[in-house]
């Protein structure tokens, strides 16, 4: 656990203080991540955990020790470290690179080369032709996986990072959250993370601390900043599309509503009456072995009537219309768009488990809106 | 012109003055360097930056003050033979190394030291593992352009009884032998040319193969 205590930072010459008596504590396992516009004084508190920066007044405890107890190199060797510029040594490979704070614990040789291997892998490179590489011959993503591999060389429990992944370009910036989001689910470090970038901040806070002028606005977790924001700043700040960006927060299970009729290819000539039965809209239908090919809507099978053809080829249209029920809601809801259909079937692994339609989704978001 | 003086010049004068000269040559380089470097190191700590303005222009003078005038200078002071010469071809060599290692320590990228510090470094492992490696190739050049100077002042050092390849030059002149001077110049400009090829080769090997410039 990182608490700030009654945090300072005033610059010689300047008006304003950097950071003006911040109260934050960050639980342990959890990533925090500090959000603000350029100057808040975001990346001032990160540098101020591990001392790069020391604060005017105020305490830094780390698991309730005063930081400024201990030396500043031992200190920074045991916490992670990933900045924008990502810093790598450009005279050293990237093994060297990634073995460099475990070579200032003294490890032996041989546990060295274990774990940068392991690092390396674990990151998504390839070992063999990463290995003996030198900066300069990567790409700005592979360089920050470097990065971020060599703030994790030690298993440090608790690391910084400073918009990490600001400098890579978009596809790879989105590749490097997912994994991050992946491996901390293993890890579950103490991350503090950097970034003026609201999305980035939704997706990859379990908090979210809001800053403005160097003055904590609003700290908590991404839906309570989405679902009441503190202020006309806040909201400002999240933009105006609030609630599609709440979307992000939920999955496709989150939402979705139970099947409430499946017919067999066969018995399409009762489909109607069956619907009209269920008092339902829609139909999804399997063949026989029970494996589900599309839906049909009970307007739909009205207006086919008898036409065999045209139902096969109706039900066939929507044979995409199909999402896992991990699937984030803002990409079901692009796909509602995508195919023009009022439904989607909800899989998990191949068996149907649930629908998801516009009006589930609408109702979702109006029953979080008012938690 | 005669091959007869030929070849008196280049087998019996020319081995001796050569050895001297490269004597002369390597003695100032070696104290150069370890003046300059420390000194550049020192001036390139943020504590110590506003020494190097006034440190700079003082090295400046005196790199500008004529070679054989320093070489005058130090005779009454100092006296003859190697001494003298070395500590006056000193004077031409420092600035060179000074301001490059400062240039080379001051081009290391901020980003790359931000990391390393962050990493838990101490600024001592952060100059010689990280700042110095990186500043080499700079701190070469320097050095590159330090010996060549030397090597080509240095043949002032005879005139003060240092010997050397200024000898055949000084001796040509005066005894009016054409001969001994072009054998002295001609072998000065080789090892002008010879040391600044090996430098700039080693400046290329200290280069990691990630920075080079191909």
């Amino acid at each position: 656990m990182i608490e700030l205590e009654k945090i300072t930072k005033k610059y010689p010459g300047q008006a304003v203080p950097a950071v003006d008596q911040l109260t934050l504590s960050m639980p342990e396992g959890e990533i925090c991540v500090l959000v603000g516009p350029s100057g808040c004084g975001k990346s001032t508190i990160l540098r101020m955990i591990n001392r790069m920066i020391e604060p005017t007044t105020g305490v830094v405890k780390i698991n309730g020790h005063d930081v400024t107890n201990t030396d500043s190199d031992q200190l920074r060797m045991g916490i992670g470290y990933v900045i924008q510029q990502i810093g790598l040594l450009p005279h050293r490979t990237i093994a060297e690179n990634i073995a460099i704070v475990p070579r200032l614990y003294k490890w032996p040789k041989e546990k060295i080369k274990k774990r940068v291997e392991e690092l390396i892998v674990m990151m998504g490179l390839d070992l063999e032709k990463t290995w003996g590489k030198y900066p300069s011959q990567l790409s700005g993503g592979q360089m920050q996986r470097v990065g971020v591999a060599r703030a994790m060389a030690v298993d440090p429990p608790i690391m910084l990072m400073d918009e990490p992944f600001g400098a890579v370009d978009p596809i790879a910036r989105t590749h490097l959250q997912d994994e991050l989001l992946r491996l901390q689910k293993e890890i579950k470090k103490t991350i503090v993370f950097v970034t003026h970038d609201i999305n980035e901040a939704i997706k990859m806070g379990d908090r979210i601390a809001i800053f403005d002028a160097g003055k904590l606005v609003q700290f908590g977790t991404p839906e309570e900043i989405l679902t009441h924001p503190v202020n006309e700043f806040v909201e400002n700040f999240i933009g105006h599309d609030r609630v599609v960006k709440k979307l992000n927060l939920y999955q496709v299970e989150d939402a979705m509503h139970p099947v409430q009729c499946v017919v067999r290819e066969n018995e399409w000539q009762n489909v109607a009456q069956t619907l009209k039965d269920a008092g339902t809209e829609v139909a999804f239908v399997s063949d026989q072995a029970g494996k589900v090919l599309g839906h049909i809507t009970l307007s739909d099978a009205l207006e086919l009537g008898g036409d065999v053809e045209g139902f096969k080829k109706r039900v066939l249209e929507t044979k995409k219309a199909f999402v896992q029920s991990t699937t984030p809601l803002p990409d079901a809801l692009s796909l509602l768009l995508e195919y023009n259909s009022d439904f989607l079937g909800i899989l998990r692994g191949e068996k149907l488990c649930g629908m998801l339609s516009f009006k589930d989704i609408r109702n979702h978001v109006y029953k979080k809106e008012g938690e | 012109m005669s091959w007869e003086n030929f070849r008196v010049a280049i087998f019996d004068k020319a081995p001796d003055a050569l050895f001297v000269h490269a004597t002369i040559v390597l003695v100032t380089i070696m104290i150069a360097i370890l003046i300059s470097i420390p000194l550049g190191v020192f001036l390139s700590r943020p504590k110590y930056k506003r020494f190097g303005l006034i440190t700079l222009n003082l090295l400046n003078i005196l790199q500008a003050i004529p070679g054989i005038a320093v070489i005058a200078l130090a005779l009454p002071i100092l006296g003859l033979g190697m001494k003298p010469a070395v500590v006056a071809l000193l004077f031409q060599s420092l600035l060179p190394i000074v301001r490059n290692t400062i240039a080379g320590l001051m081009g290391v990228s901020p980003d790359v030291k931000e990391a390393a510090g962050g990493m838990g470094m101490s600024q001592r492992r952060i100059l010689f593992e990280v700042e110095i490696p990186l500043a080499m190739p700079i701190i070469l050049s320097g050095i590159r352009t330090a010996t060549v100077y030397v090597v080509s002042i240095g043949t002032l050092a005879a005139l003060i009884g240092a010997g050397g390849l200024g000898n055949l030059i000084i001796g040509g002149l005066s005894l009016f032998r054409p001969e001994y001077l072009l054998v002295g110049a001609g072998l000065g400009a080789i090892m002008a040319i010879s040391l600044d090829r090996l430098l700039s080769y080693l400046e290329y090997r200290i280069t990691p193969p990630g920075m080079r410039v191909e």
